[in-house]
Order: structure tokens, then C-alpha cells, then sequence
């Protein structure tokens, strides 16, 4: 079982601490997109934490619109931290995604 | 102190209104002015070339074009200390708002419509072209000091210079949000509906952004003494960002989020998000298709 070797995972204690900043960080740092993985609906230990993480990610898909990025660019997933399956799966989805969309405009614009 | 300070001051992407904030020092002016020598400040006198030697310059406003980068790196060489003044030296400011479209644009709007005699005539000659965008100062230079505020306030503006007078460091800036010096009633929670300012009479004592109005307090820093609030008028954000986030617009996002399917609903939200730090953004400018 393994998930595509081009993602980075950076590891938040919860994604009640996702912050839309890190997302405009990643795509600013060249990443091609990012995904959000958090706890099923209703299982999260804070009770709001992956609620709120999908609000922000909401949010995050209009902003990078808006800023010609492309909000396809940023998914949120729900899964248990037991279900590897589940999160191969994802990230396959994921890169399949990305990869038909191609490389991160920004970094294309700046010639990088 | 025996020699006058020898003070630069410029207009660069700005409006000059940080340079009449000067003027609101009113009868403190007489306290500054005859401690310091205005030796370059195209606004009072006309004097063509930067002099050398310059203990302390002003820069108003971001850097749009060739011309404005060539004088700000100027401006570095020849001052021992260089300030980033008022928010669109510090952020961009509104002028960076032209950065949601590219330049081309931007030349078209203003010089390819009906409303001009030589529609299609863009002018070339003699004039510094134009940058891919608005930056901040520090963007170009290295800034020995920030002051942002649209205008910076005169409070401000007089502890800055008194501090640089006496050879001290300024220590001008609140750290905290907005929101910590604003005195309206806080209940914690967000709103359901967003609305727009000239929708409706607030209440004068609740929160604003409570209330739904797209208040930036949150995500902007302290030290106007909550002017807008105070009138009933939502903070739009022009103090910046404090020290502790990397974007005002994503601090403003973060907390925006929460009202849900409401802030999905607004239009320019990276308008609102970053009306006064678009050039200092993470992603400060809209990326232009290819082709
Ligand atoms: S959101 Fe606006 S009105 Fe509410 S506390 Fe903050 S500054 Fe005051
Ligand atoms: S309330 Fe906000 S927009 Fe108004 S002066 Fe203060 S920082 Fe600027």
C-alpha cells in the first residue's frame, strides 16, 4: 500500500488548526495543491475542529479562485486515523486530480 | 542636540496624505520642526537630485513602477535610516488593489476607453514603465522602521519622529488586534448573515462584525483607537496585520469562515480580505492565465 511519493504531509494536531494561511503558504512555496484530512463528521475529539477546517477549505477553493490559482486545488477529506486504505485512496484521487489540472499557475508565471 | 536632523521625505504609489498627517501635529510641529532640516521633499521644495548624507527618510507610498525602484533604492543608499510610512509603504495599501489584474489591464482601462480623446493611445514615451505590480517598500529595500495607518496618526507620526530626534528607538506599535482596544460589546459568536455597511443602522454598542458587518478588527493591528467602530463604521483593515500572522487577508479569512454559507456569498472577497495589504499577501497579485 503506498500513496503517491510527491506529497509532503505536514502533521496538525487537529484540523480544528488548519489555518488558510498555510494553505496560501504551500501554493506560494510551489505546491500544486493540498489536501485536508480530518475525522469523520461527528468524531472529531473537539467536537467542531474538521467542521471548521471544511468552512475554512470552503472558503480557501474562492479565495484561490479569485487569485487565479484555482480553488479545484484544495480538497478536504474525512477519514478515521485507522483507515490507511481510505487515505490511499484519497491521495490517489487527489494527485489523479492534480495532475490533470497541471503545475501550480503561480509557479509557472514566475518561471520557476 | 547641535546639528538638525536631516530629514528626506517622498511620495511614491501614494496619495501624499501621510505627508498632511504631518501637518495634523499641529502646535507639536513647533516642538519638531526647528530640530529638523527638510533636505529633500519634492511636496515643499523643489530640489532635483536626493542629496547624500541623510539621517532620516520618509517614504510614502508602494513601488509601482521603474522609476519609484530606482529612487527607493537611492533613498537606501544615501539615509541611515529609512521608514516605511503609512500602509501603502508598508502594504501596498489601496493602490494594490491593482494587482487583482495585470497591467495591461490596468493601461487599457484608463487610457483605451471612450473617455479619453486618443483612445488605444497608450503613452510610452517618457514615462518609467510600469512594474508587473504594486510592492511594498521592504519588498525592494531593506525598511529600518514601519508605520502603517492610512493615515499613519498624528500620535504616531510625532512618536516616531520625536524618537528618531533624541536618537532613540521607536517603540510605536501596539502588538495587539484591533479588536483588544475596540470597546464594543463581545459575545463570541459569528454572524449568520453578512451585510453590507449601508445596509441597516448598527448598534452602537454591540460588535459590529456580531452584527454582520464585514468588520477587520481581528485580523488587523491596534492603534488607531478604533476610529471606524467608534462611528459605527467597520474597521477596514488599514493598520495591517499584526506581528503574529503572515496575511491579514487569511487572518480575516480564518475568522470570515465561520459564519459559513454568508461569506461564500460575498463578492471580492480578496478585495475585502486584503483592501489595504494586497502587496504584502502570501499571493500578491493575481496569477494571469496563459496565453
Ligand atoms: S470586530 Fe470590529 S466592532 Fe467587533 S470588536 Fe473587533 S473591531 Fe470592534
Ligand atoms: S478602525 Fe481600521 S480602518 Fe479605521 S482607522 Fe482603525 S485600522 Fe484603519
Amino acid at each position: 500500500m503506498q500513496y503517491p511519493a510527491s506529497i509532503r504531509i505536514v502533521r496538525i494536531p487537529c484540523t480544528g488548526k488548519f489555518d488558510i494561511t498555510y494553505a496560501l503558504r504551500a501554493f506560494q512555496k510551489g505546491a500544486d495543491g493540498v489536501m485536508v484530512v480530518g475525522c469523520k463528521p461527528h468524531e472529531c475529539a473537539f467536537e467542531t475542529g474538521n467542521f471548521r477546517a471544511e468552512e475554512r477549505v470552503k472558503l480557501t477553493k474562492e479565495i484561490l479562485d479569485e487569485l487565479g490559482i484555482g480553488g479545484d486545488r484544495i480538497e478536504m477529506f474525512f477519514m478515521s486515523a485507522a483507515e490507511a486504505t481510505k487515505f490511499v485512496e484519497a491521495s490517489n484521487i487527489m494527485f489523479e486530480k492534480i495532475n490533470k489540472l497541471g503545475p501550480n499557475p503561480l509557479k509557472a508565471s514566475q518561471g520557476k | 542636540m547641535a546639528d538638525k536632523v536631516k530629514l528626506g521625505m517622498i511620495q511614491l504609489c501614494g496619495c501624499s496624505g501621510c505627508h498632511m498627517s504631518l501637518l495634523d501635529l499641529h502646535e507639536k510641529l513647533l516642538d519638531v520642526l526647528p530640530n529638523l532640516e527638510i533636505v529633500y521633499g519634492p511636496i515643499v521644495a523643489d530640489v532635483k537630485e536626493i542629496p547624500e548624507g541623510i539621517d532620516v527618510f520618509l517614504i510614502e507610498g508602494g513601488i509601482r513602477n521603474e522609476h519609484d525602484k530606482h529612487l527607493t533604492e537611492e533613498i537606501r543608499e544615501k539615509s541611515k535610516i529609512v521608514v516605511a510610512w503609512g500602509t501603502c509603504a508598508a502594504y501596498g495599501g489601496i493602490p494594490a488593489l491593482g494587482n487583482l489584474y495585470s497591467t495591461k489591464n490596468l493601461l487599457n482601462e484608463i487610457y483605451a476607453t471612450g473617455s479619453v480623446d486618443n483612445p488605444d493611445e497608450i503613452p510610452e514615451e517618457n514615462v518609467p514603465k510600469l512594474l508587473d505590480r504594486v510592492y511594498p517598500v521592504s519588498h525592494i529595500i531593506k525598511v529600518d522602521y514601519t508605520v502603517p495607518g492610512c493615515p499613519p496618526k498624528p500620535e504616531h507620526n510625532a512618536s516616531l519622529i520625536m524618537a528618531l530626534l533624541e536618537g532613540k528607538e521607536p517603540n510605536i506599535l501596539p502588538t495587539k488586534i484591533l479588536c483588544d482596544e475596540c470597546p464594543r460589546k463581545k459575545k463570541g459568536i459569528h454572524p449568520k448573515e453578512l451585510k453590507r455597511t449601508f445596509e441597516g443602522i448598527p448598534d452602537k454598542e454591540l460588535c459590529l462584525y456580531e452584527q454582520g458587518y464585514t468588520c477587520l478588527g481581528m485580523a488587523t493591528r491596534a492603534g488607531c483607537g478604533a476610529m471606524c467602530p467608534s462611528v459605527n463604521v467597520p474597521c477596514r483593515g488599514c493598520y495591517g496585520k499584526t506581528d503574529a500572522v503572515l496575511d491579514q487577508g487569511a487572518a480575516v479569512a480564518n475568522a470570515f469562515a465561520s459564519t459559513g454559507d454568508a461569506v461564500l456569498k460575498l463578492s471580492d472577497k480578496v478585495g475585502l480580505f486584503y483592501r489595504f495589504s494586497m502587496a504584502d499577501a502570501l499571493i500578491p497579485k493575481k496569477v494571469e492565465k496563459k496565453k
